[in-house]
């Protein structure tokens, strides 16, 4: 399985079970995690607000990604299937750590932007920094529907699929975010 | 055929998916010439989007990359 596997959206074709464990070995774990690594960090960062955790996420989807490839079926687009082994295991993380407030220092260490000038590197600071706010109030099944469509591109049913959810909620989960958003971040939507 | 701003409203997240119909495509496009209000929702809501999407994304540090591919014995690959 090649190219994009994230943004195909279109799922592996309808397959009988002989055929799903050879769906399933085309798929290369070092490609997935290639492709995914840094999506999975993304939502694993924006659920949980510490860098170390998230890391901890990618580890622990990956592990499960290598324990039940086989069991894949191919019945849906691959990005959804793993980003719901990832969201389940930041939910986790979550409920066991006991939900502290994200820390706006340590999020802006996380980012990764790249700057060319001390100018540019306080004004991309200061964004980073606002954003990273502005989403860390929403509420976690708003940031989450957020997250996985407007930043890391999923379909609206990739979403839903990924949270397990309907389609008309993530739609409802959206609106609501992006108007919150809206409403922070006016300013820089001139 | 136009559309209210509410019903504009309830139907933004098909709208920013590209999924409204013809029909609800050319209500939503008729009604936002003349309402500046919608104009500026929709704008600002496609600047949200745009916003995360070009600055949201993290990326795995290099240095977890590698200890997190070693653990999963990916090294090399």
């Amino acid at each position: 399985m090649t190219a994009d596997l994230r943004r195909t959206g279109e799922p592996v074709p309808s397959a009988t079970m002989n055929e799903y464990s050879a769906i399933a070995r085309s798929v290369s774990v070092a490609a997935l995690f290639d492709q995914f690594a840094d999506g999975v960090y993304t939502l694993g960062y924006r659920i949980l607000g510490d860098r170390h955790l998230a890391e901890d996420i990618v580890q622990e989807t990956f592990i499960k990604v290598m324990r039940s490839l086989d069991t894949y079926r191919g019945d849906g687009p691959i990005a959804a299937w793993l980003y719901r082994i990832g969201y389940r295991e930041a939910i986790t993380a979550t409920r066991r750590r006991r939900e502290t407030p994200l820390d706006p220092d340590e999020m802006l260490a996380a980012g990764d932007h790249p700057v060319t000038s001390v100018e540019d590197a306080v004004l991309a600071a200061e964004l980073t920094q606002r954003l990273d706010a502005a989403i860390g109030r929403l509420a976690e099944p708003l940031r989450s529907a957020f997250v996985l469509r407007d930043i890391e591109q999923l379909s609206t049913s990739e979403v839903a699929q990924s949270l397990e959810v309907s389609v008309s909620a993530v739609k409802m989960r959206l609106a609501r975010a992006r108007q919150a958003l809206r409403v922070e971040l006016k300013e820089y939507l001139a | 055929m136009t559309m209210t701003c509410d019903q504009l409203d309830t139907l933004l997240p098909e709208f920013f998916d590209g999924a409204l119909s013809a029909e609800q495509e050319t209500a939503a496009a008729n009604h936002m010439a003349t309402c500046s209000d919608c104009r500026t929702v929709v704008s600002e809501l496609e600047g949200v989007s745009s916003l995360f999407r070009t600055q949201g994304r993290m990326k795995l540090p290099d240095d977890a990359r590698e200890r997190i591919k070693g653990a999963l014995g990916l090294e090399g690959g």
